[in-house]
This record gives C-alpha cells, sequence and structure tokens, in this order.
C-alpha cells in the first residue's frame, strides 16, 4: 500500500473513533472530487460518512476556513500550512483550542490543475494518483507525470510540510525542503516601487472582484469585510482598476505575517491570478523584520498585531 | 437615447418635508415634478411603490403615500436606517432628486369592489394605507365598496402620522376609524394596545370582507390569528411585503420570494400566495 | 432551404463578410483565455467553450447607465441623464448551444411580462447570434441532462458545425437567413448529418439523469427538504458560480459620484452574498450560506421553469461544476432535488 493510502486509511480510522468518542461532532476533511484533480471539502458526521474521506495531493483548499464561528468540536484534517493557519486561528481567538483536533497529514506536495493542463491541454477525463505520479487520461490518451514535475509553486517553498503542531500524524514524517529563501520573488523585489505598481496593476488585470481568493483563506474571518462596508463604503463595487488593486493590496496587507502559504486564494481564483504575489513580498518583509513564521506556536501573536517599543521601523519610511 | 427608460428617474423638487416622529427617524417628503408632463406619465394607484433616487447616494423603494386623487404631488415616508435614507432626511425643500415608478402592484382594487374592507396598520407602514383610505374615500369611488374598517396602531401619539388625516376621517361616517397606542400616556382618549388586540375587539364579520394588514414581520403574525379566528381566508387576507430591492422591474434577482418578484409580482400578496411560497422575507 | 456549406477555402471570404458593417465577435485563446474578442485573425473552430460565458457582450460586468451633475448652476442640476444602450451591429459566431439557452433563459427575464431592459435588449437586438454545435462534449458538459442538446437551436439564429472540408449552416431565423445568403453560402441538404451528429455528440456525454422528478415536487416540497444544510456547508460564499453561470444576470445599482456629478452604474452581484438580501433594518431574509445555496439551485431548478415553461435556468455548460472552489456539483444538487423528501 502506498504512503496515499495508508493516510487515507489512518484518516477514516482516526475519524470513525474521534466521532465515535465523542471527541469530535464533525471531522472536516476531503472527499474525492466529481472531476478528475480534485479533492473536495467533506463533513463527516456519522461512521459510514468516513470512508468517503480521502487524502490526495489534489486537496488543494485549505479546510480551517471552516474553523471560524464553528461551534461544537472539530476534527481537522490538516496539511503542514493547514495545521498552522488552525493554530493562527486559536492564537488569534478565532476557534477555542479545547474544540479542536488536528489530524495533520505530512504533505508531499499537492498538484497544481495548471501545470497539468500545460502539459496536456486535451479534456481529462480521469486522474488517478500514486505517491510519485498521476495519471491522467482523455478520450483517446493516457499520460504518466511525475508530481514533482507539477506541484503548486507554493509547494515547491514550502518549509513546514509536516505539520509542526497537531494532535496526531497521520503519516511519517517527510522530509523538509531548504529553507524559503524568497528567491521567486527576486524580479519583482528588485523593481522600484513605480514598477511594482505596474507589475501589480497588471497582475490583477482579469481580476472579476468575486472574492473567492477572500472566502478561500482562513485568515479572511472578518464579518464584513471592508470592500462589502456601506457606512462608509470604501470602494466603489465596479471593476474600476484603483477599487480592485485596491482590494488586492489591502487584503494583503491585513494578511501580512499570518499568512502560511497554502495557496488556497490561488486555487480559488477562477481567473488564475497569482494572489500570493502580494503576501510573498509582505511575508518576506515580516520574516525579515521579526524573523516571525505564524502558526509554530500555540502562544505567540501576529507581531502586525502586537506592538514593541524596539519595533523595527526602517520598512514603514 | 432610450425611449422609456425604466431605470432613468423622473426629476422632482423637494416641496416639503414634515418631521414625523419625536426622535426625527421618520420625515414625510413631498415632491412635485419639475415636468408636469410626467406627473400624467406617474400613473399610479395606492399600494404601488417608487425608487426614490438621490444623485450620489443611490436608491430607495418608498410606498406611495399619497392617493391619484391627491393632485400635483406625490407623498412619501421615509424611515432613516440606511446611507440613502439618511442622506435624503438631510435634504433641504427646494433640493431636486428623483423618483422613479410607479412600481410593483397596488393592492387589488377591482377585485376588492362590492366588498367590505377591514385596513390594519401598524407603525409607519401606514403609508400606503393611508393613501389606500383617501382613495377608497374619494366620492368617485366610495360607491363601489362596502363597509370600511381603519385600525392603526403606534408606539406613542408622538409616532402616528397622518393626524389630520385619521381625525378628520374619525369625524365621517362612512368609515370606522381605531387608532391605538401601544402604553397609556396622560391625556389620550383614544384605544390602548397592540394592533391584534384592538383588532380583536372591533373585528368586522369575515362575510364578503377583505383585509389588508401592513406592519413590521411581529405584527403581521400577531394580526393573522386574530383574523382567521374571525373566519377570514387567507385569500382575503391581503398584505404588502418588503425586500431589499435595487431595479424595482423584477430584473436584479435579490427580492425574490421563491419563482415571485416582490417588486415586479408584488409587493402586494394574499395569505394564500404566500403559504405556497418560501418564507424568505 | 435552410442549410448551407462554406468550403474551407472559402471560410476566410465568408467571416469577411460576416464583419461587413458589424462588429464580429469570436472565441479566440485556448482553455482557460478563450473569451470571445473582436475577431483579428482566423476564426477558430477548435475550443471547447469561453471562460466566461457570453453574457458578458449583452451584460457587462460593469455598466454605466445613467449620469448626473451636482453643480446647482448648472442646467439639469441633480437630474440623471440617459446615457444610451451601448449597443452596436454585431455577429457574435461560435456561441456554444448552451450559452445560447442561457441566453434565451437571460432574454426572457431582462424583457419580462411587465419591464424592459432597454440596456440588454439594445445588445440583443442587434446582435446576430450564430451557434457552433459541439461535436465532442467536455467531460463536465451536460447540457442534455438540461433539456438541451450539443446541437441546440434555442437562442440562436444560425447553427454551425464543423465539417472535415468547411462549415456547415442551419439557420434559424430571418435575420441568419439574410446574413448566411449575404454571405455567400451554398444552399445543401444536411438535415440527416446534423441529426446523425447530434445523436452521436448527446451519446458522448454518457447516460444522463434528466432529474425530471424536481418538476413534479411542489416548491415546498423541495424547499424544506432536509439535505440543504449539508449541501451548503462547504460554500466559501463566493461569486464564482453566478459570475461564470450563463443564465446568473442579478446585479447592482450604484452611484458612484465626486464633487461635481457621478454615474449611475450597474455591477454584477451575487446571491452568495450575504449582503445581496439584508435589509436596511439589518433583517436578513436568507441569512446564512443554506438559504443562499438553496436559493441558488432553487432559482435555476425550480423557480425559473415555473416562470419559462419548464425551460431550466441552468443549461448544463459545466462552468460552475469545474470553477466552483469548492467542487459543488449542480449534477449532485439536482439528484438530491430529485430524490428530496420533505
Amino acid at each position: 500500500m502506498g504512503n496515499l493510502e495508508t493516510i487515507t486509511q489512518k484518516i477514516r480510522d482516526k475519524a470513525k473513533n474521534l466521532l465515535s468518542s465523542g471527541q469530535a461532532e464533525v471531522v472536516i476533511g476531503y472527499r474525492q472530487g466529481t472531476i478528475p484533480l480534485v479533492a473536495a471539502p467533506f463533513f463527516a458526521r456519522k461512521a459510514e460518512d468516513c470512508d468517503k474521506l480521502v487524502w490526495s495531493s489534489f486537496a488543494r483548499l485549505n479546510l480551517a476556513n471552516y474553523l471560524p464561528s464553528r461551534k461544537g468540536k472539530v476534527a481537522l484534517v490538516a496539511k503542514g500550512c493547514d495545521a498552522r493557519s488552525a493554530v493562527g486561528q486559536v492564537t488569534e481567538n478565532q476557534f477555542p483550542r479545547e474544540n479542536l483536533y488536528i489530524l495533520g497529514v505530512p504533505c508531499s506536495g499537492l498538484v497544481d490543475p495548471a501545470l497539468v493542463a500545460a502539459k496536456e491541454p486535451r479534456p481529462i477525463r480521469e486522474a488517478k494518483e500514486t505517491d510519485d505520479a498521476i495519471t491522467i487520461s482523455g478520450q483517446d490518451f493516457s499520460l504518466d507525470i511525475k508530481k514533482e514535475e507539477v506541484l503548486r509553486r507554493n509547494c515547491r517553498t514550502c518549509s513546514h510540510r509536516t505539520p509542526t503542531l497537531s494532535d496526531e500524524l497521520t503519516g511519517p514524517e517527510v522530509p523538509s525542503l531548504q529553507p524559503d529563501d524568497f528567491s521567486d520573488i527576486k524580479d519583482l523585489l528588485a523593481k522600484t516601487p513605480a514598477e511594482r505598481l505596474v507589475y501589480f496593476k497588471d497582475l490583477i488585470k482579469d481580476c472579476l472582484r468575486c472574492y473567492a481568493c477572500r472566502n478561500a483563506c482562513p485568515l479572511c474571518y472578518c464579518p464584513i469585510c471592508f470592500v462589502d462596508e456601506t457606512r462608509p463604503q470604501w470602494l466603489g463595487k465596479s471593476n474600476d482598476p484603483m477599487d480592485t488593486l485596491t482590494f488586492h493590496l489591502l487584503r494583503g496587507l491585513h494578511c501580512a505575517g499570518r499568512c502560511t502559504a497554502c495557496g488556497a486564494c490561488e486555487t480559488a481564483c477562477p481567473v488564475n491570478i497569482k494572489v500570493r504575489e502580494f503576501n510573498r513580498v509582505l511575508d518576506r518583509s515580516v520574516q525579515e523584520n521579526w524573523s516571525y513564521e505564524p502558526g509554530l506556536a500555540w502562544e505567540q501573536k501576529p507581531p502586525l498585531t502586537v506592538y514593541q517599543p524596539n519595533d523595527p521601523a526602517e520598512f514603514i519610511k | 437615447m432610450i425611449v422609456n427608460n425604466p431605470y432613468l428617474p423622473y426629476p422632482v423638487r423637494i416641496a416639503d418635508i414634515m418631521i414625523d416622529s419625536p426622535d426625527k427617524s421618520l420625515r414625510t417628503f413631498k415632491f412635485e415634478f419639475l415636468e408636469p408632463e410626467d406627473e400624467k406619465r406617474f400613473n399610479y394607484l395606492p399600494g404601488q411603490f417608487a425608487e426614490l433616487s438621490v444623485p450620489g447616494q443611490g436608491e430607495i423603494p418608498i410606498g406611495i403615500a399619497s392617493s391619484p386623487t391627491e393632485k400635483g404631488y406625490l407623498l412619501f415616508t421615509v424611515n432613516r436606517t440606511g446611507q440613502v435614507s439618511s442622506y435624503l432626511h438631510n435634504m433641504r425643500i427646494g433640493d431636486v432628486m428623483g423618483v422613479r415608478g410607479p412600481l410593483g402592484h397596488p393592492y387589488p382594487y377591482p377585485d376588492l369592489k362590492g366588498k367590505n374592507i377591514v385596513i390594519i396598520a401598524s407603525g409607519f407602514a401606514v403609508t400606503t394605507l393611508r393613501a389606500t383610505v383617501v382613495y377608497l374615500l374619494h366620492p368617485d369611488n366610495r360607491p363601489d365598496y362596502g363597509r370600511i374598517t381603519f385600525v392603526y396602531g403606534a408606539r406613542s401619539p408622538g409616532h402616528l402620522l397622518f393626524r389630520e388625516d385619521w381625525q378628520a376621517w374619525q369625524k365621517r361616517d362612512d368609515i370606522d376609524v381605531f387608532v391605538a397606542i401601544y402604553k397609556m400616556v396622560p391625556g389620550w382618549t383614544g384605544k390602548v394596545g397592540f394592533v391584534p388586540a384592538v383588532l380583536q375587539e372591533i373585528c368586522p364579520p369575515a362575510a364578503n370582507t377583505a383585509a389588508i394588514i401592513c406592519g413590521p414581520p411581529i405584527a403581521i403574525k400577531t394580526t393573522q390569528p386574530v383574523l382567521f379566528e374571525a373566519g377570514y381566508k387567507p385569500e382575503n387576507i391581503i398584505m404588502s411585503l418588503e425586500n431589499r430591492m435595487k431595479c424595482g422591474l423584477g430584473i436584479c434577482g435579490r427580492c425574490n420570494v421563491g419563482p415571485e418578484y416582490v417588486c415586479k409580482d408584488g409587493p402586494v400578496f394574499t395569505l394564500a400566495q404566500l403559504n405556497e411560497l418560501p418564507p424568505e422575507y | 432551404m435552410p442549410e448551407y456549406l462554406v468550403k474551407e477555402n472559402a471560410l476566410a471570404d465568408f467571416f469577411q463578410v460576416l464583419a461587413k458593417g458589424h462588429r464580429l465577435l469570436a472565441p479566440q485563446g485556448q482553455g482557460d483565455n478563450c473569451q470571445l474578442a473582436v475577431v483579428s485573425g482566423p476564426v477558430s473552430l477548435n475550443y471547447a467553450n469561453t471562460h466566461l460565458s457570453p453574457k458578458t457582450v449583452f451584460f457587462p460586468q460593469t455598466e454605466k447607465i445613467l449620469a448626473f451633475h451636482k453643480l446647482a448652476d448648472k442646467p439639469h442640476y441633480n437630474v440623471y441623464q440617459d446615457l444610451g444602450d451601448h449597443a452596436e451591429p454585431t455577429v457574435i459566431f461560435g456561441i456554444r448551444p448552451c450559452d445560447a439557452r442561457g441566453l434565451s433563459v437571460s432574454n426572457k427575464v431582462f424583457q419580462n411580462d411587465r419591464f424592459t431592459d432597454p440596456y440588454w435588449k439594445g445588445k440583443y437586438d442587434q446582435t446576430v447570434k450564430i451557434g457552433l454545435a459541439c461535436l465532442d462534449p467536455s467531460p463536465q458538459c451536460f447540457c442534455a441532462a438540461m433539456g438541451g442538446s450539443p446541437f441546440g437551436e434555442l437562442g440562436l439564429d444560425v447553427l454551425a458545425y464543423p465539417k472535415a472540408k468547411g462549415l456547415g449552416l442551419k439557420t434559424l431565423t430571418k435575420v441568419g437567413e439574410e446574413l448566411i445568403k449575404a454571405a455567400k453560402a451554398e444552399p445543401t441538404d444536411l438535415a440527416n448529418e446534423l441529426k446523425d451528429l447530434e445523436k452521436k455528440a448527446i451519446a458522448a456525454q454518457g447516460p444522463l439523469d434528466d432529474y425530471q422528478t424536481i418538476n413534479k415536487r411542489q416548491i415546498m416540497e423541495l424547499y424544506k427538504a432536509d439535505h440543504w444544510p449539508n449541501t451548503a456547508e462547504p460554500c466559501l460564499g463566493c461569486g464564482v458560480c453566478t459570475f461564470f453561470c450563463p443564465t446568473c444576470h442579478c446585479f447592482d445599482i450604484q452611484d458612484e459620484a465626486n464633487e461635481i456629478g457621478g454615474l449611475r452604474m450597474r455591477n454584477w452581484d451575487t446571491c452568495m452574498s450575504p449582503l445581496f438580501t439584508l435589509h436596511g433594518s439589518g433583517h436578513n431574509p436568507r441569512p446564512s450560506k443554506t438559504e443562499r445555496v438553496r436559493q441558488r439551485f432553487m432559482h435555476k431548478l425550480k423557480y425559473i421553469p415555473i416562470k419559462q415553461d419548464g425551460i431550466r435556468g441552468c443549461t448544463g455548460c459545466g462552468r460552475c461544476v469545474v470553477m466552483c472552489p469548492a467542487n459543488i456539483d449542480i449534477r449532485s444538487v439536482a439528484a438530491l432535488m430529485a430524490q428530496a423528501s420533505a
């Protein structure tokens, strides 16, 4: 049995156990999607639901997103990034630790369907996977692809693939990658502010303001987002480029130092905007100034939510 | 240029503003059309509403409080709740703005001919019912209808709108008027109690009678059992719904109750109709 | 004879004639980049479908509808002025039959029993709609389950389909007939071929449930069914399904102003947002995502059929199936509705 099947079986067994013992009222995990290359959120409440739970490298949404304002005891199937989001929500008082059971999944990275489509543009009717490869097939073709060739960008720079904090791991730890050096945004950081503005404007030119990025993000739990406020109304509701840019910039700033690079925003975006470019720049800044990474300890607070007299201030000039 | 653009408001001037409640949350606006032709085009009956259009702020749907038998102006009572209504409350006599309508269906006057009508109003939802009474009492219309009963309640005497109107109706013998406040205050000589209690006391027999109810959801909910007890059938209980609206034309999609749009297919529905629909209002 | 043929070597000329006196729009680009755009090079017959539906041509995401100015000393102070319907004579080539059906559904909303939306109507009336039938439906396609067909004609003026050496055409309206005649297509008999190809294309969608029992159930039976909280639970509340849906037509009207004046705009809106129905008083008739998700599926599969003689508000284009970040699949929801018990 491959690693994927072992983890799936472990999740199912543990989920049944947690439900029957009353340690959880719901297990939030993934089921197989109704279309290829997708694993979808699934809420198991009864023993028979649990056999629908799966682990796969298509599990791109971050299920910690479903925690804030939820009542009752929850067991959460969480990759490294997702577990850190859940920890972050606990530290930000969005979910009580005592109601949370993190079923941590050591993750070797998830598949980006856009990269798969780049290799095979024909319609894919089925996708199967082993630990290292996926097999896609369509009307009259079948193709094996190594997973490492089609991993999401954030999975290629992930420095916490095995959940750092969890209540139980569902499989053996996976080896860590090199520490993230932000080399992927080297060119962006080298730009002047004026050039960056041009870059970001172009980045979001297709944005529909559907807010899928925001709604998929476990950090975006505000009861009313600033873009939806009407009194005062901060932003227009049209697709005016300046309003759209303001949305992305402000959302980026609100997430600064809190983002765990789960990539759910980019997964959710229907027009393939690299939403994380905003976060990447800010995450680097927070790491540089405060040596801080979110979701690694139950007690720590995001640096931008607390004030210290010796806070660095150079970056703000 | 678009001919008959249903999104284009008629320009109107604020001719008068009446402060209606002690907390100043209610103001009644009297509008006059800038173009006399527009008044003819604005052909309406009580129960319909219009979008009040404030340049730079947006629109709010408000029931028309005047009757077409009152010529030369339109009346709207506006509760200060959101952005547009707050701005409107600060506008002055003489200011120009827009009115778009009439929208929705009026109360079903042709169906009501020959029937007795009991009109039940709670709070500031009295507006379109005030218009209805004015319309029914007009000499051209009064002979077409049977006995008319008007029941109206509000929190305090200061919260009772259109005082001059109902005081005048009280003096007439072709309408029975019962006006109540919820809690006794010194000097009040009318009825005291919530509308359902007052209605229970004076409810006209159900035979050949239709009831029209307007009020906040809780008042509508508590009034219905009184009518049922008196023998009223759901098809003879007429109500006016409110939902968030934008276009008023049955297109923009937000005011639906099941397949019906409150703006285009309502706002007037019978209880019999609503019983078949999701309670999403 | 309403059927015509354009041979491969005559295609370039054919499209040139279509563009004469019209703006010619056709799908350009591949995959997620495929969009209707003004034709500048050869017209592609090889695409699955446009990323966004063609409703964008008739109902753009943002449209300026009225203008006003706020200077009291100017004429028409605070009086809204019409900005016209922004329509121009247009030919769209390559609308998929599912999307044409979607346009037809929306057309009955924008031109309903009481009111006509002039911005939609202006553009709709000035556009000749040429469909391109689907010989090889995509994996997410289920138009036949929703009462349509890969060769469906509803909402089109002309239905085209790729042939080995050219383009087959069937004209469906007078406007379509005139255009195709002007483009000098050769009259021919394609009736049998059309029938065969349609049969094949429907079969390619596999065995499909048509969810007919939904039609027989009363509104309140479907509404009260107990699956809705579970169905809605994964929903993120974003607007993806509604923005990509060929029949979703909801909009918001907003004034945008500065010190001297402003515009009244209409923008796409989405019933997935709690603000969509929020009353000024704070009351919300659809307070949680259970009500909002139910509304969307009831609207597509029950309310629209009631108002439009059984035609469904879902055309089986499959965009929401692919695009929903939480994989809430309308086919699964329709199946639940079809077996719903209160």
